[in-house]
């Protein structure tokens, strides 16, 4: 096991290398020019020479590259172009925000999903069933924006402000920065809204999975066995069916991760959140290439880690699965 | 010579800001301000950094009108006022003005602003290496001299007609930066907001800036000014999305959106009966600019120029660009009629500003003919493309709608729709383009436009080569005579309507939204923001 975790670890080293390679050969393949953006109406040629021999971006693209992973091995992670902030000072502010909303919205997908999977799959062909089926048909359907201005519409603007349409209030002792709003309450305001939002189509997704493989798993000879030997349903279906059936979706979930952060960039920015999501945008938008490494290294970090600890949660779901 | 506060002669605002919608809530006049509270504003953009002398963005302007002072101010009805300069004198030959510093006036680390702090602010914005984008209005300043600790003196290499606008609100006008701070902590920490090195000498100072989050700024105690700020505190924080806007408006999470979409203005009027709904006459114009020459030797930015094949024939500018849009549809449509039909090189609500719409009437048959008479039709039908970006909804809209309009004249245009550094980049580095949308700067006056369609501007978008243009800027720019700078730029608005090198379409309107508490807020378009007599009625 030790052997298999520390050859996973090894692995995220060339994934998150060839990551940030390609990310940066991409961001410098679009148009758009930061030098630009960072004179603004100070723009001359005289300028933008000089500008993009400060930055090193006159230099060829791979030796670009090449600063850039000699600084992150020294631990610096460059700093904006735009507006010299240090680049993993401002991550390390907002990957809480993220985190949170994340966790939070697979832990409502996940409410959602296990109990309508389960009703869906032991009442096949009911309206029960049909109404779970039809619900996460709907749930996939419906973009996380649209969500979003929908219990932005019904829980901020029809109601007052019943709950807060925007910002962050940070849980206490968590506070980043010198002036923060800080409430345990104030905190699952703000985020209720973002995280149903962000939740609905990973609900939808988890659902049908998880659905399809309780009806496989419910119709297999060990359940069959278990009630035979005239085991209870409630162990049947949570202790032998459930546990086994959640192993291809929790492959899913840590698949879910990515997109997950791609919902984060749309729901954080609809809710005006201080999170990675707007972020990164904002470092794409402007052409920020040193945020954008910061954004893409921190999101392939959290991508491969969360893979590696779905990876090893079968051996608690399934006491067959070994890791040499 | 003693100049008064209010330069009668010059009277240039009476007509740009008299004619803005200025507000003053009728119960903040009634009404004693109450002291402290904390003002929360929200901001559609990000702020791009915090070093005052060179980042761009409105965003960081309406930062640094609070954080910094500077020599004088102006009120919207266009009268010079003190800041930290009591008083000025200017030479009759229009070439020395001398400041007199007030004596009580502190930056935010405890050091005095005197004269010798000003000669560095204004020495840093020149030098070459500082990048600052005020740097070409300051090309008619020779020196600065200090006088004694409270007297400087601004020498000019020739007559001026701008420097006090200049001054007072160009960009955002001549804000102050403490020397101290400013050589003990570097640029990337002032761009970066860090509040020991972003002092100003402004109402409020620095606390707090965590981008994408929030900027904190709290009242600064030894404000020169006797009693103000009322407020104890500004919090800014950045809502992108209107709709999100709207939400924490209504629910009075925000009290103050410094910039809002005119696209979404009737229905926060109507979800909001109590809300101030703040505009003016738009002093940002609206442009379909064409492009008039392009390198001769196929390299961005080349000295050698060829002409445009399709832009560089005046007979094709005017039949597209005049006859062929219909400014008064496009108004009506794209901006619910919210806006002025346009055709001047500076908008209706800038100095100086004349109204030569009628020298472009749309009429399709002229235009027709003009096509024709330049070899287009039928047989050879003309094909461009319009450049536009997605900064803001209503360019692709009157993209569209130019579109159409072209399409009833038998000429295509392919509307090629890219993001804002995309577009940056293809105007400003001289990239493949035929005609754009967007509304560029705010202008105060048509001296500050020089910077955007001289020649030699880097913004000179259009890359036209007409130096006619430049010499219309240096009159107009030198000439003290008000009366005569008036009728230079008649002629100049004519001259430009005639040719062609600029080609504005409408005003663009900008809005500001005040919850009815808000008080003491004095509506200055795009130019200032301020926060020092705003209170909170509540």
């Amino acid at each position: 096991m030790r052997t298999y975790i520390l050859r996973r670890l090894l692995q995220i080293v060339p994934t998150v290398l060839m990551i940030t390679l390609v990310v940066f050969v991409m961001m410098r393949s679009v148009p758009g020019d930061p030098v630009v953006v960072l004179l603004g109406d100070a723009y001359t040629e005289e300028n933008a020479v000089k500008v993009r021999e400060e930055y090193a971006l006159d230099k060829p693209v791979l030796v670009q590259y090449g600063i850039w992973l000699g600084k992150l091995v020294r631990g610096d992670w460059g700093a904006s172009i735009l507006s010299g902030r240090p680049v993993l000072s401002d991550v390390l502010v907002r990957l809480p925000v993220t985190l949170e909303l994340i966790v939070l919205s697979m832990g409502i997908a996940l409410l959602i999903a296990v109990p309508a999977a389960i009703i869906g799959a032991l009442r096949q062909n009911t309206w029960a069933d049909y109404t779970a089926t039809t619900a996460a048909m709907i749930g996939v359907s419906i973009p996380e924006f649209f969500v979003g201005i929908l219990l932005l519409l019904v829980f901020s603007f029809s109601l007052h402000g019943f709950l807060p349409s925007s910002g962050w209030m940070y849980l206490p002792g968590t506070c980043p920065s010198m002036v923060c709003g800080v409430s345990v309450w104030g905190n699952l305001q703000h985020v209720l809204m973002p995280a149903v939002a962000l939740g609905v189509g990973r609900a939808a997704i988890l659902t049908r999975l998880l659905r399809a493989s309780m009806l496989e798993v419910i119709r297999s000879e060990y359940v069959t066995t278990a009630r035979a030997k005239g085991l209870s349903e409630r162990p049947v279906v949570f202790k032998h069916a459930l546990k086994n059936a959640l192993i291809p979706t929790v492959t899913v979930m840590g698949l879910q991760v990515g997109f997950l952060i791609g919902g984060a960039i749309v729901v954080e920015t609809l809710f005006a959140m201080p999170g990675l999501g707007t972020f990164g945008i904002d470092a794409i938008i402007a052409r920020d290439y040193q945020q954008v490494q910061g954004f893409a290294l921190i999101t392939a970090l959290a991508f491969v880690v969360i893979n590696l600890i779905v990876d090893l949660t079968y051996t608690f779901l399934d006491p067959r699965i070994r890791y040499a | 010579m003693r100049a008064p506060y209010a330069l009668s002669g010059l009277r240039f605002l009476m007509i740009v800001l008299t004619s803005l919608a200025v507000f003053v809530s009728s119960s903040a006049l009634a009404a004693e301000p109450k002291r402290g509270g904390t003002l929360r504003v929200a901001y559609g953009n990000e702020i791009l950094g915090l070093d005052f002398h060179t980042v761009p963005g409105y965003e960081m302007i309406w930062v640094a009108t609070n954080v910094g002072c500077g020599l004088l101010g102006i009120t919207p009805d266009g009268k010079f006022v003190p800041d930290a300069a009591e008083s000025w004198q200017i030479s009759p030959d229009g070439l020395l003005y001398t400041f007199k510093l007030k004596r009580n006036v502190l930056f935010h680390d405890g050091t005095p602003v005197d004269a010798a702090a000003v000669k560095f602010s204004i020495d840093r914005i020149m030098d070459p290496a500082t990048r600052s984008s005020m740097r070409p209005f300051y090309e008619a300043v020779h020196s600065v001299e200090v006088l004694d600790p409270h007297s400087v003196q601004i020498r000019l290499k020739y007559p001026y007609a701008f420097m006090m606008h200049m001054l007072a609100a160009y960009r955002m006008g001549l804000v102050l930066y403490s020397p101290t701070a400013t050589q003990k902590y570097t640029l990337e920490e002032r761009k970066a907001g860090k509040a020991e090195a972003v002092v100003g000498c402004g109402p409020f100072k620095l606390v707090e800036w965590v981008k994408g989050s929030h900027l904190v700024m709290d009242r600064f105690d030894k404000y020169f000014e006797p009693g103000l700020p009322y407020l104890n505190r500004v919090v800014i924080r950045v809502i992108k999305d209107p709709v999100t806007q709207m939400a924490a408006f209504k629910a009075g999470e925000i009290d103050f959106i410094a910039d809002f979409s005119a696209d979404h203005v009737d229905t926060l009027r109507a979800q909001n009966p109590g809300a101030q709904i703040m505009t003016g006459k738009e002093t940002t114009p609206m442009v379909a600019m064409m492009k008039v020459t392009v390198p001769a030797d196929g390299k961005p930015m080349s000295k050698e120029r060829a002409p445009h094949p399709i832009f560089s024939d005046i007979r094709v500018r005017k039949a597209i660009g005049c006859y062929g849009i219909d400014r008064k549809e496009i108004v009506k449509i794209a901006f619910k009629g919210q806006a002025t039909p346009w055709l001047g090189i500076i908008p209706p609500g800038s100095l100086d500003t004349v109204d030569v719409t009628s020298m472009c009437p749309y009429d399709p048959a002229r235009a027709k003919a003009l096509l024709a008479e330049a070899g287009y039709g039928p047989q050879k039908p003309l094909t461009f493309e319009l450049l536009t970006n997605t900064e803001k909804s209503v360019f692709s809209v009157i993209a569209t709608m130019v579109k159409e309009q072209l399409a009833r004249l038998g000429v295509t245009a392919n509307i090629r729709l890219v993001d804002k550094p995309s577009w940056l980049t293809t105007t400003t580095q001289d990239g493949p383009f035929d005609m754009y949308i967007e509304d560029l700067a705010t202008l105060l006056t048509v001296d500050q436009n020089s910077y955007l369609s001289m020649t030699t501007a880097g913004w000179n978008h259009s890359r036209h080569t007409d130096t006619k243009v430049d010499e219309y800027y240096a009159r107009y720019a030198r000439e003290m005579d008000p009366a005569k700078r008036k009728a230079i730029a008649k002629e100049f608005q004519e001259f430009s309507a005639d040719k062609l090198y600029w080609n504005t379409i409408s005003g663009s309107p900008f809005y500001q939204v005040a919850q009815p508490w808000m008080k003491g807020y004095v509506y200055q378009a795009e130019f200032k923001v301020h926060y020092k007599k705003v209170w909170l009625d509540r």
